[in-house]
């Protein structure tokens, strides 16, 4: 299920070097908005910040996973973000720096399939294999492959 | 979190203070130097010198990677600014606005996004206003505070001789009072909280925290204490920023007098309250306070801005016979030194307002706080969203909850419209907790807590899982 659809390297950042959650939010939201023209960057950013009020998406082992929803979207789209350093997600001093996070935009409509995708992906992120695969990768292509997201998949 | 503080003044630095504690990045801009320095002297905090309205500073300021600005300077028109550039050139999300003018607020439209950007905006003066205002209504209480849009009321008071549940255990509330429903969410006994259960026995002396519906909370504490005689005379020492707006909501309904040292304030005021009586004195002088009857005064309120001069007013006051005194009090230590000996309420204007700053601060959907105990113990309004696999608190009864020690559920609000708050929000009805109610999606759930210790694990817990979508 995770295809070339969801994401492709325009909307992966390798070695991103930045230093907040907002800038991390900032960046996604415009990687996520590049993905249609009908979408804007301001509004997937706010559309993000609304989500993450509610409840953390850091899942641990300094992966964070934001997603929120929108009407301006018919399937799900996906943005990868690999940092230099980890940065603060939650504000919680016990918590482990966050260096890679892969945001998520759906449609409006309730549906399975966009749960399904999130716990895919956390399952993914849960394998410490590909977790250090993703922190050595140096290209988006790389971080891609890592994921085993490629056009030939 | 990372935030930028406007304004190093009282109010900025006290704001700073609160939030400094808790894991917060916190940079503060200011013109004064000196202030400044004795800021972060005091306080792990950075700071930048120069007008807070400029882009070049807010960028010193790491405007940047900030998640929150608290614009409080003294000036409404460079808070205003302020908002409107951290929102264009750095996309701050969350802009809260400090506005003394009740001119701005009265026109919504200019603060939206499309105007000064500001998400919420505060008035300090107006929140120590209303606070007061409360505790003159409920002459019995040391605390009166509002949730769920004033649907539910926290109320501290002290229990008193006589007092039909003194010596017995909070179980008899509901014994005694078929009808109302309320709940003991903490006890300090000797200034140490207990968390009460049914068997827990109150003593003359307790300083009682409760919730219940508004309109039960003067019938709970009857059973706390006989009801003192209603307010009648209020005797206010200074007329500046908050004297004279307690004088003029406080005179419709109270007999008002103010003492103001200004005599040009003085007489500025004296033509705008239309009934209470405005003096030019020092409220200090034994002499003024006795030929103005203050032993005829059921409530005497010090509110100029300086604290040494509201203490010794306040406790002249008292033993010239007024018979509730109040003090306003900056200085934390103050504070702390004489709450419940000689001056009746102690309030730190800042302890006051903090709550307000904090609803946007707290982690997961918090729709109000409010700091007890001067900063040690938190009062805190949840909105709960998800489903039972979603979220940890819906879907479970309260007593099916792994809260720590220390924190308690008082009430809940239920069917509370999300889309227009305010309005609609008096259609939802409340619940006050006990072990088997059950917890529904968009509850407000009001949580009382022992120690500010305790927020960071009560956050995790209330928050929407990662599934939420």
């Amino acid at each position: 299920m995770l295809s070339i659809d969801l994401i492709d390297e325009t909307r992966v950042i390798c070695g991103l070097e930045i230093t907040s959650k907002k800038r991390l939010l900032e960046i996604l939201a415009r990687l996520l908005a590049s993905a249609h023209p009908r979408l804007n960057a301001e509004v997937v950013f706010e559309r993000l910040l609304e989500r993450e009020r509610l409840g953390s998406t850091a899942l641990g082992h300094g992966i964070a996973l934001p997603h929120a929803r929108t009407k301006d979207v018919t399937e799900v789209i996906g943005a990868l973000v690999q940092l230099q350093r980890g940065i603060d997600y939650d504000g919680m001093n016990d918590d482990e720096p966050v260096d890679l996070a892969f945001a998520l935009l759906a449609p409006e409509e309730a549906n399975d399939q966009h749960l399904r995708l999130l716990a895919q992906l956390a399952g993914r992120f849960s394998d410490p294999t590909i977790r250090d695969g993703l922190r050595q990768a140096e290209s988006p292509a790389a971080l891609l492959q890592v994921l085993n997201i490629s056009s030939s998949s | 979190m990372k935030i930028i503080i406007l304004g190093a003044g009282q109010v900025g630095s006290s704001v700073a203070e609160s939030l400094v504690s808790e894991a917060n990045e916190i940079n503060v801009i200011d013109t004064d130097t000196r202030r400044l320095r004795q800021l972060q002297d005091r306080l792990d905090l950075r700071t930048v010198i120069g007008n807070a309205a400029l882009p070049s500073v807010l960028r010193q300021a790491g405007a940047e990677d900030t998640d929150l600005l608290i614009a409080v300077t003294q000036s409404d028109q460079t808070n205003l600014c302020a908002c409107r550039t951290a929102d264009t050139l750095f996309k701050i999300p969350t802009k809260i606005a400090r506005l003394r003018s009740a001119d701005y607020s009265k026109h919504s439209e200019l603060l939206d996004a499309k105007n000064f950007a500001v998400d919420f905006s505060i008035c300090p003066e107006q929140i120590v206003t209303d606070y007061l205002l409360k505790l003159i209504e409920f002459p019995e209480a040391l605390q009166v505070l509002e949730f769920a849009d004033g649907m539910v009321s926290l109320v501290a008071a002290r229990a008193v001789e006589g007092g039909p549940l003194i010596g017995h255990p909070v179980s008899d509330l509901r014994r005694h009072m078929p009808e109302i429903d309320a709940r003991i969410a903490a006890i300090y006994r000797r200034d140490q909280p207990i968390m009460p259960d049914g068997n827990t026995r109150i003593e003359a002396g307790d300083e009682v925290f409760y919730l219940a519906a508004t309109r039960d909370i003067r019938q709970v504490m009857t059973e706390l204490r006989r009801r003192d005689q209603p307010t009648r005379r209020l005797m206010i020492a200074g007329g500046g920023n908050i004297g004279s707006r307690l004088a003029e909501v406080a005179q419709e309904r109270y007999q008002v007098k103010v003492i103001e040292a200004n005599e040009a304030r003085a007489r500025e005021l004296g033509s705008s309250l239309n009934s209470a009586l405005v003096l030019c004195g020092d409220a200090t002088d034994e002499t003024l306070l006795i030929s103005e009857n203050i032993d005829d005064m059921d409530f005497f309120l010090a509110l100029t801005n300086d604290d040494e001069n509201n203490i010794m007013a306040a406790l002249l006051a008292k033993n010239l016979g007024a018979r509730r005194v109040l003090a306003l009090i900056n200085r934390r230590a103050y504070a702390d030194l004489l709450q419940a000996d000689r001056i009746d309420i102690a309030i730190s204007p800042a302890q006051v307002s903090i709550g307000s700053l904090l609803a946007h601060v707290r982690r997961g959907d918090v729709a109000a706080v409010h700091s007890l105990r001067r900063g040690a113990a938190e009062a805190l309004e949840f909105v709960v969203h998800g489903d039972a696999s979603t979220s940890k608190v819906i879907g479970r009864h309260i007593h099916e909850l792994d809260l720590p020690r220390g924190a308690s559920i008082g009430a809940i609000v239920r069917g509370v419209s999300q889309d227009t708050p305010g309005a609609s929000l008096r259609l939802g009805q409340v619940l006050i907790a006990h072990g088997d109610t059950l917890i529904e999606a968009e509850d407000h759930v009001i949580l009382f807590l022992a120690s500010k210790d305790l927020v960071p694990k009560i956050e995790r817990y209330f928050q929407v899982g990662l599934a939420f979508f």
